[in-house]
């Protein structure tokens, strides 16, 4: 196999016609077990090896944000989910596949422990005391520098936000590297990359300027998978921490459109 | 069962004659680096060094080098094509079925072949196409649900499309053919599919099957005992890129895939032959010749696909002609190509599998490195090294240029239930958080396999390499850039930002008179001269 997976799929837009509204396959140990090779495939970079959740949702909840039926996780999973980071899977699976994954996907649902802190006291950390607020968005309000976390909640499981806010450097979000940019005369450019190549990079400085510079003009550019947020794990009280994480699991955005 | 479909032919044999002379007759295909304005093999020449002798555009005036005309074909996905170029025309394949003819001079759209596909066709990687073969009168391309077609160069008309095997079992098709003699010679692909591998050759008048070489031997056939049990029967070892061909030693050489399932080796104890292998076999027959293992039960997805190119190295004071191949599993490998015998091996990129190639040609094993249910590190990834990205080997400078992947992976194996038609992979890897693959354009002695010069990506390529008696290498990348570097020193020399990835490699021509350099690049064709 040829191991180059893009990501940005071009398939969107595609009709699939119409489609079972419950799964033709429900309750069939081997196409959950077949739905289970793939999964682990294409799956689970996001979702998890145990489909726990990681960077993507906890799918073993049985709640699911784009509708919980067969028909819309088929969708789901065929169609993606614009302005997401799911991709559409229908250029690459037949139906059946889809149907094979949906299988899976039941089969792995458990009871889960929801985050048990209180999130009013949270969303004043967020703003106050932890000052999240100057890099992170929630609904349109905030910095820039860092990912927006309208839909934390919807996007991210309760265990990958946990050790996203302890240790921050444990896991970057995909183009949120940090990029160093040492020019001819010495001085020094921080930001967050907003984009690198073998010639050029263009980050966002820690005013929120997007700046860009070609390599051939500067001294060196690096590129250093680490996260320029200070790690919560030293400054966080354990009560802290959990009402900063209900908080951050009741962002949930708006409802998402297909 | 192979089936032939012939079209209906419209004009006698005489009239075809009567239009004119052939296109691209056998003679030209033999002779195809001594024309350096056509492109008229998948690697330039039959021994696959994609080196042009154009020296028109060179690393004193590259600077200068611009657009010169975009098609773009509106199809989504990933254009994969190394084009065709002779008769003024430039033959391109795409995504999904789709091929097109264009004016080589103004980017003109000549003819459109477009053909359905299937809904159930089993494609590990995309719906890719990586380029047409010719001879006479007739392009081949192969076809995603297994079929490979015949057409006229003209219009692109359809001769005869023949199936080459069943989609319901995972077969599918993306190569470009390779035409030795009167056959097109074509591999399947799917071994993510649990398909058993071979390579087919077909008349190419006809369409008609000649011979067929199984890459996973069945009972009776040497080789069998290295699979356990009935794992051979979906025992993979696809093929997804074309051979080469030595016509005076009359071998044709090709890469092998993967063993299936991928990661879950308990599934076939042995060293699960001809996988992971070079096999050169007799054209004429399909008679195995000699093989060479590079990865004998292999439980890491390393196919042994990268083009096996044919050139002569230095091994034990002597001149051998060799076929050496930038391995996915991280070596590089220099082999005797009359015998199979190894005269190199040397790791390009970072390996933990493996401490070396021992002298009788297998891997020193370093234990603890095979995948696990839990996950288990090793280097390189799954994609290797270096992966399908086309090579290039400059006579000039001696050097051979290859692209890698430079990276880990984490391993995970599962027991997985064999479903006719349905992913059979037996697990997956998943990238290091912290420590993302990076990549690299190198210059390696093809004696030695040591690396001369390397140009660092920030990411895995994706291209693949041209090289020109113009001193320079041309790569493309993920990011979207095509660029010149100096062939002697591996320095930029030029670069442009196409807009889309490239996942093709650049090749070259010359057209009354001007050197034209070209590259598929997002959706699109793009063709370079100077100003």
């Amino acid at each position: 196999m040829k191991g180059i997976w893009l990501v940005a799929w071009a398939a969107a837009g595609i009709c699939f016609g119409q489609t079972a509204k419950t799964n033709p396959l429900a309750g069939d140990p081997q196409a959950a077990e077949a739905g289970r090779g793939v999964f682990r495939v294409y799956c689970s970079p996001c979702h998890g090896i145990k489909a726990e959740g990681a960077r993507g949702p906890d799918l073993t909840l049985g709640v699911f944000n784009a509708g919980s039926g067969d028909a819309d996780l088929f969708a789901v999973i065929a169609g993606g989910v614009p302005g997401t980071e799911m991709p559409a899977f229908a250029a690459r699976f037949a139906d059946e596949h889809v149907w094979r994954l949906v299988a899976y996907i039941r089969s792995v649902k458990k009871e889960s422990a929801a985050a048990k802190g209180d999130a009013e006291a949270g969303e004043k950390l967020f703003w106050g005391k932890g000052a999240c607020g100057q890099c992170h968005m929630v609904n349109a309000k905030g910095g820039r520098l860092g990912p927006d976390l309208s839909r934390a909640g919807r996007q991210r499981s309760l265990a990958y936000l946990r050790s996203s806010v302890v240790t921050p450097g444990a896991e970057i979000t995909p183009g949120f590297a940090t990029i160093t940019v040492v020019k001819n005369d010495g001085s020094k450019v921080v930001g967050v990359q907003r984009s690198i190549d073998n010639y050029s990079a263009q980050l966002m400085d820690m005013k929120e300027n997007i700046q860009s510079f070609w390599r051939s003009d500067v001294k060196s550019i690096g590129r250093e998978f680490k996260s320029l947020m200070p790690d919560y794990g030293k400054t966080l009280s354990a009560t802290e921490l959990d009402d900063m994480l209900a908080y951050l699991t009741r962002l949930k955005g708006e409802e998402t459109k297909r | 069962m192979t089936r032939t479909i012939t079209r209906a032919v419209l004009f006698s044999a005489a009239a075809l004659a009567a239009l004119g002379a052939e296109s691209v007759p056998e003679s030209k295909l033999r002779a195809a680096q001594d024309d350096s304005s056509t492109w008229l093999l998948y690697g330039k020449n039959y021994l696959g060094w994609r080196y042009s002798d154009l020296t028109q555009i060179n690393s004193a005036n590259v600077a200068q080098l611009t657009p010169k005309w975009i098609f773009q074909t509106g199809i989504a996905g990933k254009h994969e094509t190394t084009p065709l170029v002779f008769d003024r025309l430039m033959y391109m394949t795409g995504p999904s079925n789709h091929a097109w003819a264009l004016d080589a001079v103004t980017g003109r759209e000549m003819w459109h072949y477009s053909k359905p596909v299937p809904a159930n066709v089993n494609l590990c990687c995309g719906q890719v196409n990586r380029g047409f073969a010719v001879l006479g009168s007739k392009l081949f391309k192969v076809n995603l649900e297994a079929t490979l077609v015949a057409m006229d160069t003209k219009t692109g008309g359809v001769i005869w499309e023949t199936p080459i095997d069943n989609i319901k079992k995972g077969y599918s098709a993306t190569l470009a053919p390779l035409v030795v003699k009167d056959m097109v010679l074509i591999g399947i692909a799917g071994a993510e599919f649990g398909i058993r591998g071979f390579i087919d050759a077909y008349d190419a008048n006809t369409g008609k099957r000649k011979w067929r070489f199984w890459t996973v031997p069945g009972p009776g056939d040497p080789g069998n005992e290295s699979w356990g049990g009935d794992s051979w029967m979906r025992g993979g070892g696809s093929i997804w890129i074309p051979g080469t061909y030595d016509p005076e030693l009359n071998l044709t050489y090709w890469g092998t895939g993967n063993p299936g399932p991928d990661m879950y080796g308990d599934e076939r104890p042995g060293d699960n032959l001809y996988t992971c292998a070079i096999v050169a076999l007799d054209p004429d027959t399909g008679k195995l010749k000699w093989h060479y293992q590079m990865t004998p039960h292999d439980v890491h997805d390393w196919d042994a696909i990268a083009d096996p190119v044919l050139l002569d190295v230095t091994a034990g004071g002597r001149k051998v002609k060799a076929v050496v191949q930038a391995n996915r599993n991280g070596f590089y490998y220099a082999l005797d190509r009359a015998t199979g015998k190894l005269l190199a091996a040397k790791a390009y990129t970072k390996v933990t599998w493996a401490d070396s190639i021992g002298p009788d040609g297998r891997p020193v094993l370093i234990a603890g490195q095979d995948p696990t249910e839990e996950g288990n590190k090793s280097c390189p990834g799954l994609g290797g090294g270096h992966n399908w990205q086309a090579t290039a080997y400059s006579p000039k400078t001696g050097l051979y240029y290859i692209q890698s992947t430079d990276g880990c992976q984490t391993y995970f194996k599962t027991k997985q239930e064999f479903i006719e038609g349905a992913w059979y992979q037996g697990s997956t890897v998943s990238p290091l958080p912290t420590e993302p693959a990076t990549g690299s354009v190198l210059a390696l002695d093809p004696s030695t396999g040591a690396t001369k010069w390397k140009f660092p990506m920030v990411s895995p390529p994706t291209s693949g390499l041209l090289a020109t008696a113009g001193d320079l290498v041309f790569t493309g990348d993920r990011e979207g850039y095509l660029a010149a570097l100096d062939a002697k020193t591996g320095a930029v020399k030029w670069k442009f930002q196409t807009g889309g990835v490239i996942i093709a490699p650049p090749m070259t021509y010359l057209l009354d008179g001007k050197q034209y350099v070209a590259v598929a690049a997002g959706s699109s064709m793009i063709t370079f001269g100077l100003r």
